[in-house]
């Protein structure tokens, strides 16, 4: 399966301050914003109903809970391995929107990762990166 | 990757109170910074060299935070070390109280020499519930945030364009993604960047 090309931002989750205090551990109930983890916007039935990739045509597959994903921030190469724990990002309030790292872009918001995982490979700071998916 | 040993190599050196400037550890762009970190944690898993919590005492250049799961955390910072505090900031600007999520290399005596601080750093999605003067007022998850717009530094995208400084086309209603400063013990942020939607 070829690699998705996107958008990847984070979100915090688990135990945590300020506005994050009441965010929960996400959809799976394990999300923890020092884990490597990442948020899927095709988890289940309800969540797709909510994040709806297919608004913006993307074809995101159906995977679950502790499924791995790849993410590899196009703008410096460096990759990060994370399982899911939630739902989300929600795409549809965000199509066609386009990140780019000079020729590097990516379009649609395709997955969220935690704090630990983010900032493996970027800087929190920055908010969004242009991203590809995999799963190997 | 013998790069990035050097660069962990140097930030341990730096903690350890060798002779490391800012120019030592600053040539390195951010994204190249991040491109050069070796990422050997098991999916799911914790990173430890990763630290999210709270600065219950600052001492020399050491902060001790509490973490959010109670977890206690040292913290070394070194000329070396990157600190955000909605600008890039400097240590002197740390307080106690403020949150922040750190990345470093762990010392042997359990300590994180910091190669990055993120202070009081927040990422909202968020509904625009009101907006007043060089201020929005947010619905996030049921809460409101107060968001305050920083002259000079609040900029938006929207939709993917460039950032710019004019936040008058975010209207009532609107999805966005607000990164910005927390106040600590309230609900009011600064805004560094809203990424509003179409």
């Amino acid at each position: 399966m070829a690699a998705l090309r996107g958008e990847m931002s984070w979100f915090c989750c688990g135990n945590a301050w300020g506005p994050c205090g009441s965010t929960g551990h996400g959809a799976c109930g394990t999300c923890n914003s020092g884990n490597y983890q990442h948020a899927w916007p095709n988890t289940s039935d309800a969540c797709y109903a909510i994040t709806h990739p297919d608004t913006c045509g993307l074809g995101m597959s159906r995977r679950g809970c502790g499924f791995r994903h790849y993410t590899t921030n196009l703008c410096n190469g460096a990759r990060v391995g994370t399982t899911i724990a939630d739902c989300g990002p929600q795409t549809d309030l965000f199509c066609g929107e386009t990140t780019c790292c000079g020729s590097a872009c990516g379009s649609n918001r395709i997955i969220d990762l935690t704090p630990a995982a983010f900032s493996a490979i970027a800087s929190l700071s920055v908010g969004l990166r242009p991203c590809s998916v995999d799963i190997v | 990757m013998p790069h990035t040993l050097d660069r962990r190599r140097l930030l341990a050196t730096a903690a350890l109170g060798g002779v490391v400037g800012a120019t030592g550890l600053g040539s390195l762009a951010p994204e190249a910074a991040f491109a050069a970190e070796a990422a050997a944690v098991e999916p799911g898993a914790p990173d430890p060299n990763f630290v999210e919590g709270r600065i219950s005492k600052i001492s020399g250049h050491l902060l001790l935070v509490t973490g959010s799961d109670t977890v206690l955390h040292s913290i070394r910072v070194t000329d070396g070390t990157s600190i955000w505090k909605l600008h890039p900031s400097t240590f002197d600007q740390v307080a106690v109280g403020d949150g922040l999520y750190a990345r470093g290399v762990r010392l042997p005596d359990g300590t994180l020499a910091a190669d990055s601080v993120w202070v009081n750093i927040v990422n909202l999605h968020a509904h625009i519930a009101a907006v007043g003067r060089n201020v929005l007022h947010l619905d996030h998850m049921g809460r409101r945030i107060v968001a305050h717009v920083v002259p000079g530094r609040s900029a938006a995208v929207y939709n993917g364009t460039p950032a710019v400084s004019d936040l008058s086309l975010l209207k009532v209603g609107r999805h966005v993604q607000v990164l910005g400063a927390w106040h600590p013990d309230t609900n009011e942020i600064d805004i560094a960047t809203v990424y509003a939607a179409a």
